[in-house]
C-alpha cells in the first residue's frame, strides 16, 4: 500500500512557504516536480564522478563507474517500457528532439505521406510538416473530434498503403484525451505503416508496454515523470534504428575514422550510440534512472488508480460549478489527471485567471498554466483563435497532490466565478 | 537591438501610451497595432510577465476588477498625459 502523505514529503519545496502561502502545485503536465531522490542520484555524479561515460571513451575509475551507472538508467528505461533491449533506448534531450529525429532522418520520397492529428503538440506536427515540405511529401491531417477525441475510423480513411509514418500523441497534454494507440498501431501495420507516439503525457502516468502496443517509435519527456530537465528518450524497434540515418554526428558516434587516399572513410558504431554524438547529459541519465525508480517503487497502477480519483473530482468540481468551459471528453476514464477551461462568460483573459490563482487567493498559491498549450491547430478547430489572444487555463495533477488541493482549488474557483460576475 | 524580454516591456508601454488604463484583455487586442514590438509567444504570459516588471519598477500599477486586471500607466511616467 502506497503511503501518500510520505509521498508528499519526498517534493520539499511542497513543504514550504511561499510569499508566505503554501504552494499547490497543478503544473505537472508541464514539469513534474522533483522528488529528493532524484536530485540525490544526480548529487552523485556531479560530487563524486564528474567524469566523461559512453562508448569505449575513459577507461579509468570514474569513467567506467559514469558508463556503468548511466547503462544501467538506460537499462531502467528498457524495463519501464517493456523494451525488449537497452539498445533501442536513445537518450535526448528532450521529446522534441526525438520526435525531430525520426522525421528528419526517416526515408521519406514524394509520393508517400505522413499522417498525423489536430491534437498533436506542436512538436509531433511540426518536424513531420518541416520533413514533408522538404521531400514534397503530403501531410495529412486527422481531425479530433470536438471532445478532443480521436476515432480509429478517420485513421482508416487517411492512412493508405503510401502513408510511411503516423504520428500521435498518447495522452493530449490541452484535453487529456487518451488516444487509440493500439488500434491506430494495427490500422497502420495493416498498410506497411510506422507509427511514433508522443509518450510525454502518458507514461509518465500510467504504464506503458511498447511491446503490447507493437509501437514501432515513442519519445518520452523524462521531467513530466519526476526526471530532471534536458534529458529526455527516443524508443525506437532495433531494426529500425538500424536503418535510420544519424540527425548529429560527431564524437562518441563512431567506431573508427579512416584516413585513406586523401578521403575520410566513417565507420558508425551501432544503435543506440550512433544517435548519441557529443558527450551526454551523465548527471541526467542517473537522475532519469532514479526517477523511473521512484515511480516503479509507488507501481504505475497505483500512479493511475490515484489520478482517476484525481481527475474523477476535478472534472466534476468544475462541471458543476456551471460557469467553465472544459475542453475535451466529459468521463474521466477517457483522460489524463488534466484540465483545461476557460470561463463561458468570456469577460477574463487566461493569463489573467493563472495570475488570480497565483496571486489573489487567500493562504495559498495555486499553480497553473495559461494559454494554448503549443497545441493552437485543434484550437482553431473549436473556435478558439490564439492569434485573437485567446487559450485556455490547464490545471494538471501527479502523485504528490491530495484531494485536499482539490477541494481548496475548487472553492477558490467558485469565488473567482463570482468575482467577475 | 533589444532583446526579447525588453520588447515585451516596450510593447505594453506602446499600448498603455495610447489606451490607459487598459485591461490583459484589452492588452492583448492591441498587440497587433505595434506588430514589432509585440512579438512574443501568442499566448500572452510574455504580456504579464513584462507587465508584471513594469509594475516592480513602479512605472505600472496593477488593479483586480470584475474584468480582470487593470493594468495603468503612472503619470509621471505617461509622456503623453
Amino acid at each position: 500500500m502506497v503511503i501518500w502523505s510520505r509521498i508528499r514529503k519526498d517534493f520539499p519545496v511542497l513543504n514550504e512557504l511561499y510569499d508566505g502561502k503554501s504552494l499547490i502545485y497543478f503544473d505537472s503536465a508541464c514539469m513534474a516536480l522533483k522528488p529528493v531522490q532524484v536530485w540525490e542520484a544526480m548529487e552523485y555524479y556531479y560530487k563524486y564522478l564528474g567524469a566523461c561515460g559512453g562508448a569505449g571513451r575513459s577507461t579509468h575509475s570514474l569513467g567506467v563507474e559514469t558508463s556503468l551507472l548511466t547503462e544501467e538508467a538506460r537499462d531502467k528505461i528498457t524495463n519501464f517500457i517493456n523494451a525488449e533491449s537497452s539498445n533501442e533506448i536513445i537518450w535526448t534531450r528532450n521529446a522534441t528532439e526525438g520526435l525531430n529525429l525520426v522525421a528528419a532522418t526517416i526515408s521519406l520520397e514524394k509520393d508517400e505521406n505522413v499522417v498525423t492529428t489536430t491534437l498533436e503538440h506542436h512538436s509531433g506536427m511540426l518536424p513531420f510538416f518541416k520533413r514533408c515540405k522538404e521531400t514534397g511529401s503530403e501531410l495529412r491531417l486527422v481531425e479530433a473530434k470536438e471532445d478532443g477525441t480521436l476515432d480509429p475510423a478517420d485513421f482508416e480513411e487517411k492512412i493508405d498503403d503510401k502513408t510511411k509514418i503516423v504520428s500521435f500523441v498518447h495522452a493530449s497534454n490541452l484535453t487529456g484525451t487518451v488516444a487509440p494507440l493500439k488500434e491506430v498501431v494495427e490500422i497502420a501495420h495493416e498498410h506497411g505503416a510506422l507509427v511514433i507516439s508522443d509518450e510525454a503525457q502518458f507514461a509518465p502516468h500510467q504504464k506503458l508496454d511498447v511491446r503490447a502496443i507493437d509501437v514501432d517509435f515513442c519519445v518520452l519527456s523524462v521531467h513530466k515523470a519526476c526526471g530532471p530537465t534536458g534529458i529526455g528518450v527516443l524508443y525506437g524497434k532495433y531494426e529500425l534504428l538500424e536503418s535510420l540515418d544519424m540527425f548529429l554526428v560527431g564524437g562518441d558516434v563512431i567506431e573508427d575514422v579512416v584516413y585513406e587516399g586523401n578521403n575520410v572513410i566513417p565507420k558508425y558504431l551501432p544503435p543506440p550510440h550512433k544517435f548519441e554524438a557529443g558527450l551526454q547529459n551523465y548527471g541526467g541519465m542517473l537522475g532519469a534512472g532514479a526517477a523511473i525508480d521512484y515511480l516503479q517503487n509507488i507501481g504505475m497502477d497505483n500512479v493511475h488508480n490515484r489520478e482517476l480519483s484525481f481527475s474523477k473530482r476535478l472534472l466534476e468540481g468544475i462541471l458543476e460549478l456551471d460557469k467553465f468551459e472544459v475542453l475535451g471528453p466529459l468521463d474521466y476514464k477517457q483522460r489524463a489527471a488534466l484540465v483545461s477551461f476557460r470561463p463561458k462568460s468570456d469577460a477574463v483573459n487566461h493569463n489573467d485567471i493563472v495570475e488570480y490563482f497565483n496571486e489573489l487567493v487567500p493562504n495559498h498559491k495555486i499553480l497553473m498554466r495559461s494559454g494554448n498549450m503549443c497545441v493552437h491547430p485543434f484550437q482553431y478547430q473549436i473556435g478558439i483563435k490564439p492569434n485573437k489572444g485567446e487559450g485556455v487555463v490547464r490545471a494538471s495533477l501527479y502523485i504528490y497532490n491530495t484531494v485536499n488541493e482539490i477541494e481548496i482549488f475548487l472553492g477558490a474557483l467558485e469565488d473567482f466565478a463570482k468575482a467577475i460576475e | 537591438m533589444s532583446s526579447f524580454k525588453e520588447r515585451n516591456i516596450e510593447c505594453i508601454l506602446a499600448i498603455l501610451k495610447k489606451q490607459n488604463p487598459a485591461t490583459t484583455k484589452e492588452i492583448m487586442a492591441m498587440r497587433d497595432l505595434f506588430p514589432d514590438l509585440c512579438a512574443g509567444c501568442s499566448s500572452g504570459g510574455d504580456v504579464i510577465l513584462a507587465g508584471k516588471e513594469l509594475v516592480e519598477q513602479g512605472v505600472v500599477e496593477r488593479e483586480w476588477t470584475s474584468t480582470g486586471f487593470v493594468w495603468k500607466l503612472i503619470s509621471s511616467h505617461d509622456e503623453n498625459t
